[in-house]
């Protein structure tokens, strides 16, 4: 049977502010089956980015166990979290972060540049994953020539350029118009169905959040609802 | 696309500012080493030049005994003199490669006008033709040089050294009574003519200093010896092949052994100057080596601080530590590859300015002529600085790929 790709358990995190701590994450359990395409919500400090961070091994749960593919993950060291980001997953930022002294094609080649793939190779793939999300046209275009939407297509392209298992995206429509989200939406939704690509994402648009099959709801670090089509 | 060292350029050219200022930096480092050692090599190959060609010679063959007795000043007895000198001479001139060999005779004794001023001197007899054939110089400063042929009886002549001359009062023209005493203690008197006026360079030596034929000297002396020949070689390369070769002609006079001594041996100062400028050269190196260091760190450290989030992003997507230290590290060599060529070609600049003004230093301390302000070209020095800097620029990149790799990702990606 195979493993599902994320499984938290009790997951916790608290953070330091001065004198403060904020528990962003208070025991969150959760389990993402391969290929799920998931929606978080939740107003601002519910623990929507920090649930991304520590399940895209950014970040160190401070309690709990996460188990990515049916392997403990979180006391590896950083150099191994480094290789499973590299090699197993894509993440999508709402500010985008390219590199501004990359063109786009340059920008979506990155990944398959630090994971040793060849020159040929990797100017191929990494076109035709511009041509995917409509883009074939802004190869040599830097970031900084480039719309909002534009920008956020060639992050999605370099996300999952290098085949990852899952995609993270924390509020990628958040810095988009009305019209321009609904085609990034349609856009990670595709790569979803087509590649079958485990998608994650946050979001603070209620009609992006209901778009998603299953739904997590969360409030101050803990999941309050977690909702699926078809009754789940 | 653009990895590694193409990546860390691009990322140079972005603030284009700070990596002017962080070029000028190692571009002035360089510059400074560059005059520096451009300066002390054209003081060492002027002061080397200046040794041998007035008066050391390249090489200078002795009676041994003489040589292990000698003190380092031009007073040398003729006790341990050179009697088959001629012989030995043309011996020595008919090695290949040596200009010529010129007799020394060293004298001391008083120098009095027909008026009364007397005062003591130190002489040197040399051979005027010979000491011109070896490329030797005279600072004459009045009247003429001493005549190249053998002085005939009466017909005697002699540079006088200004101090000298002052004391006594004399100028060219003027004749002058030499007394000395003869290898056998008796007192010798000869009048000679001022034919010129000179400079030896230092203040001190000036005030006792002349200079006549070696035949007027040993006229003087009542001798037919001479102190030493001193060898002129046509090429200062060939000083070691040259003093082995006098060495293995020489080795058989048992009875009246030879010593065969490079001039490097009867200037000690040389090495001594030498050992100074090259602590002021390393002194200086080491003060523009922990500057640069201090400096361009700096800046570094700056570029890493205003790209946190970028590198969060490239920590995010799954590039190494190692990867991103390599990054910061190749954009520190770019500085210190190109900020050395830039300062090599504005070195070279400077060196070509400064040489063309002509200018002049003051004399130093005991000197009497003021020094020419050259610069040479140290091709070491142009390499080295580039290889210097390359290095400069490593270290300085250690404390910015510390912060960079240090940098959590999730606090780096909310950076602002």
């Amino acid at each position: 049977m195979t493993p599902p790709l994320f499984e938290a358990r009790g997951l916790g995190k608290t953070y330091r502010l001065g004198e403060a701590r904020i528990e962003a994450l208070a025991g969150v359990d959760v389990t993402i089956e391969a290929g799920a395409l998931v929606a978080l919500a939740g107003p601002s400090g519910s623990g929507k980015s920090t649930l991304l961070n520590l399940l895209g091994l950014l970040d160190e749960p401070d309690t709990g166990t996460l188990k990515f593919s049916g392997r403990e993950v979180q006391a590896l060291p950083e150099s191994e979290k480094t290789l499973l980001r590299r090699r197993l997953l894509g993440f999508v930022f709402q500010s985008f972060h390219l590199l501004p002294v990359l063109s786009a094609r340059e920008n979506v080649e990155y990944p398959l540049v630090i994971a040793g793939v060849g020159r040929n190779e990797r100017r191929q793939r990494a076109t035709e994953a511009l041509a995917a999300v409509g883009l074939a046209d802004r190869l040599d275009h830097p970031p900084d020539r480039l719309s909002g939407g534009e920008r956020q297509r060639v992050a999605i392209a370099r996300a999952v350029v290098h085949g990852p298992a899952a995609l993270l995206a924390d509020e990628p429509t958040g810095n988009l118009d009305s019209k321009t989200t609904a085609a990034i939406v349609d856009l990670l939704f595709r790569l979803n169905q087509e590649r079958g690509t485990t998608l994650l994402f946050a979001t603070h648009d209620p009609a992006l959040f209901a778009r998603a099959p299953r739904r997590i709801r969360l409030a101050d670090g803990r999941i309050v609802a977690d909702e699926r089509d078809g009754g789940g | 696309m653009a990895s590694g060292f193409g990546l860390a350029l691009r990322n140079l050219a972005r603030n284009r500012r700070r990596t002017a200022i962080s070029l000028s930096i190692v571009a002035a480092g360089t510059v400074g080493l560059l005059l520096t050692a451009g300066f002390i090599q054209f003081s060492f190959a002027g002061l080397e030049d200046a040794l041998i060609h007035g008066g050391l010679g390249h090489l200078e063959v002795v009676a041994k005994a003489a040589a292990d007795e000698r003190s380092a000043t031009l007073e040398r007895s003729l006790a341990h003199g050179l009697v088959d000198w001629p012989a030995i001479q043309a011996d020595i001139e008919s090695l290949p490669g040596v200009a010529a060999a010129a007799p020394n005779v060293h004298l001391m004794g008083m120098a009095s006008k027909p008026d009364g001023a007397t005062v003591s001197f130190i002489g040197l007899g040399v051979d005027p033709e010979r000491e011109r054939r070896m490329g030797f110089t005279t600072k004459l400063r009045a009247g003429a040089d001493l005549a190249a042929g053998e002085p005939a009886p009466g017909q005697d002549q002699v540079l006088v050294a200004l101090g000298l001359a002052e004391s006594l009062g004399v100028a060219p023209g003027d004749v002058v009574t030499l007394l000395a005493m003869t290898s056998d203690q008796t007192l010798n008197a000869l009048d000679v003519r001022v034919a010129g006026l000179v400079t030896t360079g230092i203040q001190d030596l000036d005030t006792r200093y002349l200079k006549l034929h070696f035949r007027s000297a040993q006229r003087l002396l009542a001798t037919e010896r001479v102190n030493d020949l001193i060898v002129g070689l046509d090429d200062n390369d060939d000083l070691a092949t040259a003093q082995a070769a006098l060495e293995a002609r020489f080795a058989s006079r048992e009875d009246a052994p030879l010593a065969v001594v490079p001039w490097r041996d009867r200037a000690p100062f040389y090495d001594q100057v030498r050992n100074l400028y090259r602590g002021i050269f390393w002194f200086l190196g080491s003060v523009i080596f922990v500057l640069v260091v201090l400096a361009t760190s700096n800046t570094l450290v700056m570029t890493v601080m205003e790209r946190v989030r970028e590198i969060g992003t490239l920590r995010a997507i799954g590039t190494s530590r190692g990867q991103v230290a390599r990054m910061i590290v190749a954009e520190a060599l770019w500085l210190g590859v190109l900020g050395a060529l830039v300062g090599n070609l504005l070195g070279l600049g400077l060196i070509v300015l400064i040489n063309g003004l002509g200018l002049q230093m003051p004399p130093p301390p005991g000197a009497v002529n003021p020094i020419d302000l050259k610069l040479a070209v140290v091709p070491a020095a142009l390499v080295g600085s580039v290889v210097l800097m390359t290095a400069v620029l490593a270290l300085a990149s250690v404390f910015p790929v510390l912060k960079a790799v240090r940098l959590k990702v999730v606090e780096a990606l909310t950076h602002v």
